[in-house]
């Protein structure tokens, strides 16, 4: 089972998977063969991309790509669903505190037109809805509700508001009148406080006034009564902090996981399959049980490799910290064809890894990570913290994929970019990444390879 | 030792050859860009070659947007790096070059050394590239080499709102229906580009700047940039061919 680290396309997938079964590996009942996902659900992206060769990470994309069937799963078996919307980790810690109520992220849809290569049409529906191409590709989650084809209709929708991105208001705005009414609560701008205005430290490092964590704190209140009313019993307390509890173990995995990735002298597991498992901190893929089992398997591996020496790609590759996940996932093979690897990562939703206090009450504990949000301070308070992290790591370069019209991403690349070059004296780069860059792959291929050489020119000074 | 330089740009195909015990090029040319690229690039390197046998050149390297596709080629390195390389060889204390090609703009930052810092590029869009001034120019009924004379007739410049090449377009029809002078439209998008640029190099510009690529060509940019930067801005020597010139330097490291 033990094979060299390395990437395989699906085709060669099947045949690893044949060995793997000859060699004993037990696999859930979500588990098969990757390719079944494009006969089966017509992702047919897959085929364009590249894969970690571990029983680890075949078990994290069979649990990313069976999500509708679990969704469909909980629904028969009598559980509620909530639609976690523009939330980055706050509310599914809340549904999961409560008895058969479980938490998923339509969000997650912003993947589908891209898995489909478009032949869901998901966009399609928007556009008809206006919501066009002037938003971010999470439009898709429109389309996904409108069709009713990609997750089951959740019993209850809460969608933060205010400081998050704008788009992707609008964008559930349209929802209402369409039937699917919405649960808001308002999430504040952070800002830093006054001069004497009594103040909270956030996870992070970040400071913020005490009044604004008190909005919060009242806002995830109305959010509490809310899923108390569906599942029809009360949150207490301590479901909550026994739940915060659990949200830290995954969280503290994906740290673990990602200084490893990170800080290996090889990278032990491709950036593919990194983002894939950092996004379990959002949604833990509507299990989060087994979404801390997939993930130990995967620091299993990386651990293994790493104290092996092993990795998937040459001790030499150009290190570069990634800023902002892309539509397309074809993206994060290129960056490492064109000779580089991830050595640090900001996917928009920092605070999600960070521990949720656990010495404060739940309620508290969790307004104080959701104003660590990155996206709801200022775009120099992001950049403070990606600094830190690539003089932490190592990094010798800083990507950023912006993803095409996203409300929040045409003005905090320049400043970021900005802020790190005036900071840490590192080359920068910026991208697009739309959810199918094939027509663009040469011109981005073009742009990280200039990234890759001022890396490598740079290191021989 | 001889070395060749391709660069397969969107607009042109250029090549130089250079003779690394003389230190001299021995030869460059250009030629239009065309469908067959690797034909066209082959058929410019053995015109170029003149008496020499194809035995001679010890090594080639591709750059530009085909260079993937002039698989004759022993290396194939990015536009960034080999303008980089060029720029450093005919103006060796240049800290900032600003690129115009045919596609896409560069602002490239070099340390001391004359290796890579950092660099821009504009995406996506072909605001303020060689091609945008193509566009200007065909819709003026100007041939892109003259653009430069008219400019020199202008008193007013006008102002251009529009930077998106289709746009543009269509303001420079409503422009010339308004009356206003060609060679004042032309000030104006020159001045327009500038300011593009300007902004995508942003604060902190290193002197010296060296101007190169085929937007350098056209007479008056580098006076529109050096309006728009407030700093001096100097030609590159044939800046047609700093991205082949480089391509041939870094060929003799490979």
């Amino acid at each position: 089972m033990n094979a060299p680290p390395r990437k395989l396309r699906l085709d060669e997938w099947d045949a690893r998977h044949a060995s793997l079964l000859v060699a004993g590996l037990r696999e859930p009942t979500y588990g098969g063969v990757l390719s079944r996902h494009v006969g089966e659900r017509g992702d047919t992206r897959l085929r364009h991309l590249l894969f970690d060769n571990s029983a680890a990470a075949l078990r994290l994309w069979n649990f990313l790509l069976t999500e509708e069937d679990r969704l469909r799963g909980h629904r028969a078996a009598g559980r509620k669903l909530v639609g976690a919307m523009k939330d980055l980790g706050t509310v599914p810690v809340m549904a999961f505190a409560l008895p058969d109520l479980v938490a998923f992220y339509p969000d997650g849809a912003w993947w589908t037109p891209c898995l489909m290569e478009h032949s869901d049409g998901l966009l399609a529906v928007a556009d008809r809805l206006g919501i066009d191409d002037s938003f971010c590709p999470v439009r898709a989650m429109l389309g996904a509700f409108v069709t009713g084809s990609h997750f089951p209709i959740p019993e209850l929708l809460v969608c933060s508001a205010g400081a998050v991105c704008d788009d992707f208001s609008a964008i559930a705005q349209r929802l209402e009148p369409l039937g699917f009414p919405v649960f808001w609560w308002e999430i504040p701008r952070r800002r830093s406080p006054e001069p004497g205005e009594p103040a909270v430290s956030l996870p992070g490092g970040l400071v913020a006034p005490e009044c604004q964590i008190a909005l919060t704190r009242r806002e995830l209140g109305r959010v509490r009564l809310a899923l108390e009313e569906l599942a029809g019993c009360p949150l207490d307390d301590a479901a909550l902090s026994a739940s915060i509890r659990t949200a830290n173990l995954v969280r503290r995995r994906l740290r673990e996981l990602r200084d490893l990735v990170f800080t290996a002298i090889a990278s032990p597991l491709p950036a593919l399959e990194l983002l894939i498992a950092e996004m379990l901190a959002l949604h833990y893929c509507s299990d989060r049980d087994e979404a801390l089992v997939v993930l130990d398997g995967l620091l299993g591996e990386v651990r293994a490799r790493v104290a092996s020496g092993r990795g998937v790609l040459s001790a030499d590759a150009a290190r570069v910290f990634w800023v902002n996940p892309v539509a397309d996932l074809r993206a994060m093979n290129l960056l490492e064809e064109c000779g580089a690897r991830l050595c640090g990562t900001d996917f928009m939703f920092g605070h999600a890894l960070m521990d949720i206090p656990e010495d404060l009450p739940p309620l508290e504990a969790l307004a104080r990570v959701a104003l660590a949000d990155p996206m709801i301070g200022p775009a120099q308070d992001r950049a403070r913290l990606i600094c830190a992290e690539m003089r932490r790591l190592g990094s010798e370069a800083l990507l950023i994929s912006r993803i095409p019209g996203a409300s929040h991403c045409c003005r905090e690349g320049d400043i970021i970019r900005q802020f790190v070059r005036e900071n840490t004296g590192l080359p920068t780069l910026e991208i697009e990444v739309p959810p199918l860059s094939d027509a663009l792959m040469p011109a981005l291929r073009s742009r990280l390879l200039a990234l890759v050489e001022t890396v490598i020119g740079r290191r021989t000074l | 030792m001889i070395t060749a330089g391709i660069d397969a740009g969107s607009r042109t195909i250029k090549v130089v050859l250079w003779d690394s015990d003389k230190s001299e090029v021995v030869n460059s040319g250009a030629v239009d860009q065309g469908v067959e690229q690797r034909r066209l690039a082959r058929e410019l390197l053995e015109r170029l070659l003149g008496g020499l046998g194809r035995s001679q050149i010890a090594r080639t390297v591709a750059t530009g947007y085909g260079r993937n596709l002039i698989d004759f080629a022993d290396a194939q390195i990015t536009e960034i790096t080999c303008h980089a390389a060029g720029v450093a060889h005919v103006a060796p204390s240049t800290r900032t070059i600003i690129e115009i090609g045919g596609q896409d703009n560069k602002i490239i930052r070099l340390d001391e050394m004359g290796t890579v810092r950092d660099f821009d590029m504009n995406d996506r869009c072909a605001a303020g590239t060689g091609r945008f001034l193509e566009v200007v120019a065909t819709r003026l009924g100007v041939p892109l080499g003259e653009l430069g004379s008219l400019v020199r007739q202008s008193r007013c410049p006008t102002p251009i709102s529009s930077m998106c090449a289709v746009f543009a377009e269509t303001e420079i029809v409503g422009l010339l229906a308004a009356g206003r002078l060609p060679a004042d439209i032309v000030a104006g998008v020159q001045a327009a580009i500038s300011l593009r640029v300007s902004a995508m190099a942003g604060r902190n510009l290193a002197c010296p700047i060296c101007f190169t690529g085929g937007g350098a060509l056209v007479p008056g940019m580098a006076e529109a940039l050096q309006a728009a930067l407030g700093h001096p801005v100097r030609l590159a020597p044939e800046p047609l061919f700093t991205g082949a010139l480089g391509a041939a330097l870094l060929a003799q490291r490979i």
